[in-house]
């Protein structure tokens, strides 16, 4: 590829470099200039953690070629402060703890230094507005907003200089607003996530993924690919040297498809090259051949006599099956004087970390394979990794990279194995770093599931059986699936004590993409259940939610649903707290008074609106503005 | 990913269109390239090589505006943060700004061109409702024995379905004529669920001008986007509503008889309901924010959330 040459302005700095006509501005910046405070969440314009001024204006370097940018002044995070010091907007975002994963962060910093030299006086509305383009996955934006406020008011003088400062602690930690340790490297830019870090002689690595979801792997042939120019490996399954299989539970997933492909986008063979571009271009010469196979995608059909088998080991596709037993819930029905019955289902959601999956490996002076790595659970990870790779545990090393937002997601080990693989394969270092639609598509998602509920009341409230039957899609692979059942299982009926129960939380093998961890890991699912079950059960008996709850709620010395008998309980705090915060209005969930007092207070979301700023005269002046004649 | 072989910035018109003209099979023309680079992406196009791109946002010719006999010509470089910053686009153009306050985000409009948005001709581009209702046209130029030429067309003719165009080989779209609708009132309705970033499920542009007095419609411009294959103008609606007194009741009726002009066949009842309500809501808006005249009738701004 011829290059072209590029001069720039970069935070005050002339920078006159050649580079590949395809780059986009953001690879510029990152992979030329080292400026790797502007991330890469999306790469499609959607999320805002690319934002750079371009002659002064804030745009998405990721929808930039670099080439347009010639010329231009650009101004990056790492060019808003002098070294060593914070701007206001950045000391803000330190104070009120605006930054928690901080990967959004510097973006959002961006954007919002954008609004504010647009417009020093921006209200609450258009701030919103301006932070549109910007997504944070962790801070709620609540914290985010505040930073905002704080920081115009203090460049406009309202707000003394101290505003900025950290809030005195007095006794107790607990309660008082404490800045967050690393917060200057977030809002500065300066924390290096993995795939912000490079290693001389590091190999690009790109992963060839089943276009199909459930199929016989017939051959791979991967020769055109490896005798190309750049290309220093090409790895699958048949490059394993250990027992291949790793899992939070059950070992079932092989680093790489082998022998068959259980999920659309399961990683089938990679590739390590110089550059991306040879990486990408040598995918395209893999070679597989695959031979359809009858899928699986409803977790009742898995279960189905006859049901396509998915792992040999599991005949029946069940991954694991979880039963609690208390009382006699037959004789608590019988004792009920209503009986209530529902199905509850909710769907698969995908942790929408701003990280992308991103790993380097490579193998040290003393043979270590050392993986570094956002990952959640490295101890797990490097256990599993010396089996998969033949080696003692001493020679392989994990090392946990700063997690730009996981909730559960990175907690499976699904692509740590074939970095190490092309690491000793090569004896250089290798970086992989996942595009948002391939971390959409490999790695796992909220368990689906699906509960019957059977819930016996007395009129007075009081529960009297229940019965609570979960269905869940664990998708391609065991990963967390047995924990998030015993999770569910355990929190199933809710903190309410219940003498009488049968539950059973179930998760089957299906041809969807893995389920795995969750923030709530199972509780949610259960929750929606129970809760809604609640909330039905207060609209039949016409009683009060509130009310039923409190009759219900464990207290010191009930037992739980598996028997442990309670030395502490504080649901009845938590519910006056939440019926006060809430305005509750006494009653049955059919009673309303002539005013809603729930809605409209100072504490509730206002509904979106757009527009603030048409119609300010904060737009060029013009003589003559009117153009028909 | 996108790969290119050579990234192309010309500094003048003739020198673009000679570009295009001998450009390798498959190579593109570049605006703001907010459609291209997403669209060469994993789930959509894929990896592209392509051999040449050319970025015409250089070219002096096609940037800015001007105004003549009551049209404005927009270079072909404009961009959808100019109707938030430029107050001669904005009281000229009034459906423009709430067209473009919920297009993308700010950092995409200072990217995203006009032009680029009617060549990528998107069944739910939100840009060609507003510019359809302005009588748009599309200029477009192309090199014949060394001499530029131009011809204009249409944007209702111009697009012909999803990602068709009537745009030769060799042609580069240079600009867009709109009408000036000064004095009229403007309003953009859109479906979306957050504020920014979103695609439309369905819009409407509509463009009002009540008499003096506020109580008869003058001028009513409504088009729709997102409902069919191609941008739709709302002829029929307009006729019926220009030179009546305005009412709510003429109001309804002529939003309900929109509800015809869904040709989409994905969720075509909940798009009847999003047009009967968006048309409502457009004219209610537009009625309320004309300059000066303002709403002559109660119960504005309570219109419902399609
Ligand atoms: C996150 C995101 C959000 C978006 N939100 C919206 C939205 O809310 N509403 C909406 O309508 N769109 C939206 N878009 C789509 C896009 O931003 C618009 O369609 C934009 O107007 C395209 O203009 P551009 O200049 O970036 O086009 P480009 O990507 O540069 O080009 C688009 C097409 O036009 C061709 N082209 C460009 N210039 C010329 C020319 N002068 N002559 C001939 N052909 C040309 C190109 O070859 C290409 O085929 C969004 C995009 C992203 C990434
Ligand atoms: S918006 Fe550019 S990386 Fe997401
Ligand atoms: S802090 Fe915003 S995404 Fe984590």
């Amino acid at each position: 590829m011829p290059k072209i040459d590029l001069t720039m302005d970069v935070n005050g700095r002339k920078v006159v470099k050649q580079t590949d006509p395809h780059k986009r501005l953001l690879d510029f910046l990152r992979e030329d200039l080292n400026l790797t405070g502007t991330k890469e969440g999306c790469g499609a314009g959607e999320c805002g953690t690319c934002s750079v001024f371009v002659d002064g204006k804030l745009v998405k370097s990721c929808l930039m070629p670099a080439a347009k940018a010639d010329g231009a002044k650009i101004e990056t995070i790492e060019g808003l402060a002098r070294p060593g010091s914070l701007t206001p907007v950045q000391q803000a975002f330190h104070k009120t703890g605006a930054s928690q994963c901080g990967y959004c962060i510097p973006g959002m910093v961006m954007a919002a230094t954008s609004a504010l030299r647009e417009n020093p006086d921006a209200g609450i509305e258009e701030i919103k507005e301006r932070l549109g383009g910007n997504i944070c996955r962790c801070t709620g934006y609540t914290k985010i907003f505040e930073a905002v406020e704080i920081a115009r008011d203090v460049i406009a003088g309202r707000l003394p200089e101290t505003a900025l400062d950290e809030d005195a602690t007095g006794e107790s930690f607990i309660g008082a607003n404490v800045r967050r340790l690393d917060a200057p490297s977030k809002v500065s830019g300066r924390l290096k996530y993995a795939a912000d870090i490079k290693m001389v002689d590091m190999l690009q690595m790109q992963v060839l993924r089943a276009p199909m979801p459930h199929a016989r792997i017939v051959s791979i042939d991967t020769s055109e690919a490896e005798a190309m120019d750049g290309v220093a490996c090409v790895i699958t399954a048949d490059d394993v040297p250990g027992t291949d299989g790793f899992g939070v539970f059950v070992h079932d997933q092989p680093v790489m498809a082998r022998g068959k492909v259980r999920h659309f986008g399961e990683a089938v063979a990679a590739v390590a090259a110089e550059d991306l571009v040879t990486a990408r271009r040598a995918l395209a010469k893999i070679k597989v051949e695959y031979e359809e196979l009858p899928g699986v995608y409803a977790p009742e059909d898995a279960l189905k006599p006859g049901a396509p088998v998915i792992h040999d080991y599991a005949q029946d596709n069940v991954i694991k099956h979880i039963p609690i037993r208390k009382g006699d819930p037959e004789k608590g029905f019988a004792e009920a004087d209503l009986i209530l019955e529902d199905v509850f289902t909710t769907q698969q959601v995908e942790h929408a970390y701003l990280e992308p999956e991103a790993g380097i490996a490579y193998v040290d002076h003393d043979d270590v394979v050392t993986v570094l790595s956002p990952s959640q659970n490295i101890t797990h990870h490097r256990h599993m990794l010396a089996e998969i790779l033949a080696l003692p545990i001493n020679k392989v090393r994990f090392i946990m990279s700063a997690v730009g937002g996981g909730f559960g997601g990175k907690e499976d080990m699904i692509y740590q194995g074939m970095l190490a693989l092309a690491a000793m394969k090569t004896h250089r270092p290798v970086q992989l770093n996942f595009t948002r639609e391939e971390s959409i598509v490999a790695s796992a998602k909220r368990h689906p599931s699906k509960v019957h509920y059977k819930m016996g009341l007395k009129w007075s409230g009081e529960i009297t059986a229940i019965e609570f039957d979960m269905l869940s899609d664990g998708g391609a692979y065991g990963m967390s699936s047995e924990g998030v059942m015993r999770k569910a299982a355990i929190l199933s009926c809710g903190p309410y004590e219940v003498k009488n129960l049968k539950v059973d939380t179930k998760v089957v093998y299906t041809n969807n993409t893995p389920s795995g961890a969750f923030r709530t890991f199972g509780g949610m699912q259960a929750q929606f259940a129970t809760e809604s079950m609640m909330d039905m059960a207060a609209e039949a008996l016409d009683m009060d939610p509130f009310e039923l709850r409190r009759i219900n709620m464990m207290r010191i010395g009930s037992r739980t649903h598996t028997q442990q008998e309670l030395t502490t309980a504080s649901l009845d705090r938590v519910l006056d707290a939440a019926e006060a915060a809430s305005r509750w209005e006494a009653g049955a969930p059919k009673v309303r008074g002539p005013r809603r007092g729930d809605l409209g207070g100072p504490d509730t979301r206002q509904p979106c609106t757009l527009g603030a700023r048409i119609g300010e005269p904060t737009v060029t002046p013009t003589n003559d503005e009117r153009v028909a004649s | 990913m996108l790969i290119c072989e050579s990234y192309h910035v010309p500094k003048r018109l003739e020198e673009a269109l000679a570009l295009w003209a001998d450009a390798p099979e498959g190579s593109r023309l570049v605006s703001g390239a907010t459609d291209i680079l997403p669209w060469a992406r994993e789930g959509r196009a894929g990896d592209v090589e392509i051999p040449a791109l050319i970025d015409v946002t250089k070219i002096p010719e096609l940037k800015g505006y001007s105004c003549d006999k009551g049209r404005i010509r927009l270079g072909a470089a404009t961009v959808y943060q100019d109707f938030l910053t430029d107050r001669t686009l904005m009281t000229n153009l009034p459906c423009m700004p709430y067209c473009a306050i919920w297009f993308a985000d700010d950092q995409i409009r200072e990217q995203a061109t006009v032009v680029g948005n009617l060549v990528n001709a998107s069944p739910v581009a939100d840009g060609t409702p507003p510019v359809v209702a302005l009588n748009g046209e599309i200029e477009l130029t192309r090199l014949e024995d060394g001499a530029v030429k131009r011809r204009t067309v249409p944007v209702v003719d111009f697009i012909e379905g999803p990602g068709r165009t009537t745009i030769q080989p060799g042609e580069i779209a240079t600009a867009v004529t709109v009408d000036s609708a000064y004095g009229y009132g403007g309003s953009f309705q859109k479906v979306g669920q957050r504020r920014s970033l979103v695609i439309s499920v369905a819009c409407c542009a509509a463009l009002v001008r009540a008499d003096s007095t506020g109580t008869m419609f003058e001028d009513v411009r409504l088009a729709l986007g997102g409902v069919g294959p191609r941008p739709i103008r709302l002829r029929d609606a307009e006729r019926r509503l220009k030179g009546e007194r305005i009412t709510q009741e003429l109001i309804q009726r002529v939003a309900e008889s929109a509800a015809d002009s869904v040709g989409s066949r994905s969720r075509k009842e909940y798009r009847r309901d999003v047009v009967v309500n968006f048309v409502r809501a457009g004219l209610e808006e537009a009625l309320a924010n004309q300059p000066e005249i303002g709403a002559k009738f109660k119960n504005f701004g309570e219109t419902e959330n399609a």
